[in-house]
């Protein structure tokens, strides 16, 4: 039926946002993580993509994660030759993580998740209103 | 007696599939609202559909023909959107989230109507 299928491409488009989320929060979170041997590379930001893909068990196209990809841009530098990671001319590599950036993403997510939280409360109220045509 | 025979019910039940294959469109482009390259899509107006049921069906010259079903209609891109984003995601929350409230509205009056129609024949049958 139609609107339980509306109702698990929605729960599923929440599941994305989600995954979303989460690695937002994991580049947050590891924003000031270095390498620790001299030279060594500083925490790589994630970046998440979405694809509609065919779900052979639902018979129906839902919304995925593509991929959890890394962001190639070049990292950051800065002056501390005291730190274990620094390089022989006393620069320690940075994580490329902008915290704008993140949050801007984790309010883009967010009024994504309630988008389809509404789409989904939407769709069980008709669904609820045709269970109701029995009485 | 059979329901489906009377116009009501019928325009009722073909009214409500519609609403429900249109509730589903939707939700795809609601989920899909950050997915790169994706274009959202909606069914051509009811009238349309409505019109297009018994309309045309394929010609059987031979015993041997199928008769064919109607086929379901794929749900069409929206021709100019509103918006893209640099991802060529085209995918306007607030429209798709109007067009959700207006599929909802459509669909409790069909509800409504229909118990209502229900009514009057309990009515007439003595169990009101």
């Amino acid at each position: 039926m139609d609107l339980t299928k509306a109702l698990t491409i929605s729960a599923q488009g929440l599941d994305v946002q989600t995954t979303r989320l989460r690695v937002i929060a994991e580049n947050l979170a590891n924003q000031d993580t270095t390498g620790s041997t001299p030279g060594a590379d500083p925490y790589r930001r994630k970046t998440v993509t979405f694809e509609n893909r065919m779900d052979r068990a639902l018979g129906t196209e839902t919304v995925r994660v593509k991929e959890i990809g890394q962001d190639q841009t070049a990292f950051a530098q800065r002056y501390d030759p005291s730190h274990p990671a620094a390089n022989a001319q006393g620069y320690v590599k940075t994580a490329n993580v902008n915290s704008f950036v993140e949050v801007m993403d984790m309010r883009e997510a967010q009024r994504s998740y309630s988008a389809n939280l509404q789409v989904l409360e939407v769709t069980r109220g008709m669904l609820t209103r045709v269970i109701g045509m029995l009485k | 007696m059979d329901v489906s025979q009377i116009g009501l019910f019928a325009l009722a039940d073909q009214r409500l599939a519609w609403l429900d294959r249109r509730q589903e469109v939707l939700a795809h482009n609601v989920a899909n609202a950050d997915t790169p390259g994706w274009r959202p899509r909606d069914l051509g107006p009811f009238a349309a559909a409505l019109s297009a049921r018994g309309g045309v069906t394929p010609v059987q010259t031979q015993p041997n023909h199928l008769p064919g079903t109607a086929a379901a209609t794929p749900p069409d891109v929206v021709g100019r959107p509103s918006e893209r984003a640099p991802d060529g995601n085209a995918v306007s929350v607030q429209e798709q989230l109007m067009k959700v409230a207006t599929t909802e509205s459509s669909q409790e009056l069909v509800t409504n109507l229909y118990t209502k129609y229900l009514g009057f024949f309990r009515t007439a049958l003595g169990h009101s």
